[in-house]
């Protein structure tokens, strides 16, 4: 696509938007872009795009794929475009190239790692063209905006370049099937022992075959759909994967055995769900043509940002908050399995309200799609729920089978902290939104100062 | 007392398997028959007391219709001699008379009731719904949500229809007239889950059904759920 007087005039504008946004000191957003894109709808197909384009898109574990690629590309000396300050949509990425290119639309950087937000996929791959497209995986999200995962992964299979090299999650039987002729790779974590061979989650959304219909046999299921399966009346299997993560959490590495020999990586952490995302990481980045060695160097100075995470400590007792993205009840559902597996007593504070909601009525759909179910284990002494759907928190847990007894149900979120037992807890965790900051910050202090007035300790 | 649940291996979207699992909840002794694809239904031979399909995929709907054509005059049947259907989210649409995609093309349906439904793809429509059960019957306030890509719209309007909203969008953005009602064949595309939206419907359907005095599961708290939501749209709608 050419350049024209009405790219050039959207590019000049939303440059001089994205100096004033500076020049007041404000962040960088998609805003610029949004304009460009307002002012020249094909502006996104206009810009010079670097000669190397990588994307991630999937429900869950892109951003922190795209946090580690940009981590160790950066360290093996490569300038990375990318559309980590801005968004995940198409206003986003033009952010992104906005802010690289000269007063002319011309790109100076040469590789770009873009995450793209699934249902952007038909915005953004008519004009941004991959050369590798990721995709972590396919889940359940939000019932307004991604529907179901058969709709997503139409709209990915509709959007993406016929010559895209695809880095897929074998594990995965909804997303390793796309762009069926298109070059692949794929990732895989191997069985574990904590694995099953019965889907312990509400949502499978796999539970019969995606080619004819007919019965799923399941090898292993680790959670929700992932897992080795096949059909067994026609063909339908899960790929063999080229890149399978064996991982030794005692040792803290992961090995991975190519045609070149076996591979060493150092695991991040403990978690099955981050050794998806590192295998996911060196699945691209060997097919990209880094070596093993320069890859684990990285590895083993990497740290998993915790930005939706703090952990304070009183008198023995761990008070911890963790962001659970509200309406994607996989994303809660990983949450409260983790806790299920933590070590010692716990006590969950759930306060999970959309506070953009908080006028109107939030759809609370996804609350009966979410694993509440998790949290009933002897485990756990105490949940209470908190929040103005306070009564659909409580009628889920009940449903879930918790005894009545180790619920407390508050509207008011600060009433929460006197709700909990505390003396002999070793953990309290907080479960709270995206958009309660201020409010979770409220309560943690809430519950250190309880654990103080009371004296109570683990 | 039999509950069969219709292909719940697909129809199973937005939580809707609490529909059924909250029956099962406030009747433990009835029985519920999951029937999947690839089995004969239940009702094909034999008695039940209560049908239920919940949200799905498109392509889900187009296999339930072909797996249910064969058994239409068996369902005619059941619908006239009031064997109570729960139909949520688009599962209704398998019961209209044709499903009309973006591109003009047709998916022949069991044609039950005279709406056809209209898909398109690219546009969602979601609203949070107020209403009230079509007087007729009863009085009574539902509450709930939509996410669809399909709406019905009429070929004529003798269709019965299960509510009349006051807030909210309705068979289609047109209309407040919601879901339909022959006999005891209800269909809403209200989704939440319907049911634990609407406990006092669970009620409803537990007395059609046989159930004297019934008692909810955690009726007290449902209850309290259903008044708050009731309040919440009330004040939102500026009621
Ligand atoms: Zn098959």
């Amino acid at each position: 696509m050419k350049k024209n007087l009405r790219f050039i005039i959207a590019l000049w504008i939303s440059k001089a938007a994205m100096l004033l946004q500076k020049l007041l000191g404000m962040n960088a957003s998609y805003f610029p872009g949004k304009i460009a894109i307002k002012l020249c709808p094909d502006f996104l197909g206009r810009i010079d795009k670097p000669e190397t384009v990588i994307t991630v898109t999937g429900t869950n574990g892109k951003t922190t794929c795209c946090n580690m690629l940009l981590d160790v590309l950066g360290e093996n000396g490569f300038d990375v475009l990318n559309n980590k300050a801005g968004s995940n949509v198409d206003a986003g990425i033009a952010s992104s190239l906005i802010s690289d290119a000269s007063l002319f639309g011309r790109v100076k950087k040469k590789i770009a790692v873009f995450e793209v937000d699934e249902r952007s996929s038909l915005k953004i791959y008519a004009y941004v063209h991959p050369d590798y497209a990721v995709c972590t995986n396919l889940f359940r999200d939000s019932i307004g905006r991604n529907a179901h995962t058969e709709f997503i992964s139409s709209i990915i299979e509709k959007a993406l370049p016929d010559d895209t090299f695809m880095i897929l999650n074998a594990d995965d039987p909804i997303s390793s099937q796309l762009k069926p002729d298109n070059k692949r790779k794929y990732f895989s974590l191997a069985r574990l022992d904590s694995d099953g061979t019965e889907c312990r989650n509400i949502i499978n959304d796999v539970r019969c075959c995606p080619k004819c219909g007919g019965k799923i046999e399941y090898e292993f299921v680790r959670y929700h759909h992932i897992g080795k399966m096949h059909c067994t009346e026609c063909d339908f299997k899960s790929p063999e994967p080229d890149f399978c993560a064996v991982p030794d959490w005692d040792k803290g590495t992961f090995t991975v055995q190519t045609a070149d020999g076996v591979e060493e990586y150092p695991l991040m952490s403990a978690s099955k769900f981050n050794t998806y995302n590192q295998i996911t990481v060196v699945a691209l980045l060997r097919t990209f043509g880094l070596s093993a060695e320069a890859i684990a160097a990285s590895f083993a100075h990497m740290s998993i940002v915790k930005s939706r995470y703090t952990k304070l400590e009183k008198n023995g007792i761990e008070v911890i908050t963790n962001m659970t993205k509200g309406q994607n009840p996989v994303a809660c559902s990983i949450v409260f399995d983790y806790i299920r597996e933590e070590e010692g007593t716990k006590e969950v504070v759930v306060m999970l309200d959309d506070k953009t909601y908080r006028e109107t009525t939030e759809i609370v759909t996804w609350v009966f799609d979410a694993d509440f179910e998790f949290l009933n284990d002897e485990s756990i002494s105490r949940v209470v729920a908190c929040g103005v759907r306070v009564h659909d928190y409580h009628l889920r847990l009940l449903l879930a089978g918790i005894p009545e007894e180790k619920l407390r149900c508050v509207e008011n979120e600060q009433d929460a902290p006197s709700q909990l037992i505390l003396d002999g807890t070793d953990k309290v965790f907080i479960l709270h939104d995206l958009t309660t900051p201020d409010e979770t910050k409220r309560v943690r202090d809430g519950v250190l100062a309880e654990i103080e007035k009371r004296g109570a300790s683990k | 007392m039999k509950i069969e649940v219709l292909f719940p291996e697909a129809a199973n979207l937005f939580g809707d398997c609490w529909n059924y699992r909250y029956l099962k909840e406030c009747m433990p002794e009835a029985e519920l028959i999951e029937t999947s694809f690839g089995d004969t239904p239940a009702f094909a031979d034999g008695d039940v007391s209560l049908i239920y399909m919940g949200a799905m995929p498109e392509s889900a709907q187009e296999r339930a219709i072909k797996k249910l054509m064969p058994y239409r005059e068996r369902i005619v049947e059941l619908v006239e001699n009031g064997t109570v259907f729960l139909m949520t989210a688009n599962a209704g649409e398998v019961f209209c008379k044709y499903i009309e995609n973006e591109d003009g093309t047709r998916v022949e349906a069991l044609g039950l009731f005279n709406l056809y439904a209209k898909r398109d793809m690219m546009h969602r429509h979601n609203s949070t719904v107020l209403g009230k059960l079509d007087n007729h019957f009863m009085d009574m306030d539902i509450v709930g949500f939509k996410a669809e890509f399909s709406q019905l719209h009429g070929l004529d309007t003798d269709v019965e229809a299960l509510a009349q909203l006051s807030y909210g969008t309705g068979r289609n953005s047109e209309t407040k007239v919601e879901g339909v009602k022959i006999n005891n064949f209800f269909s809403t595309s209200i989704v939440g889950p319907f049911l634990l939206m609407n406990p006092l419907f669970v009620k409803y359907l537990m007395e059609l059904i046989g159930v004297e005095n019934p008692k909810l599961k955690h009726e007290e708290i449902i209850m309290a759920a259903y008044e708050k939501r009731l309040k919440d749209i009330k004040k939102m709608a500026g009621k």
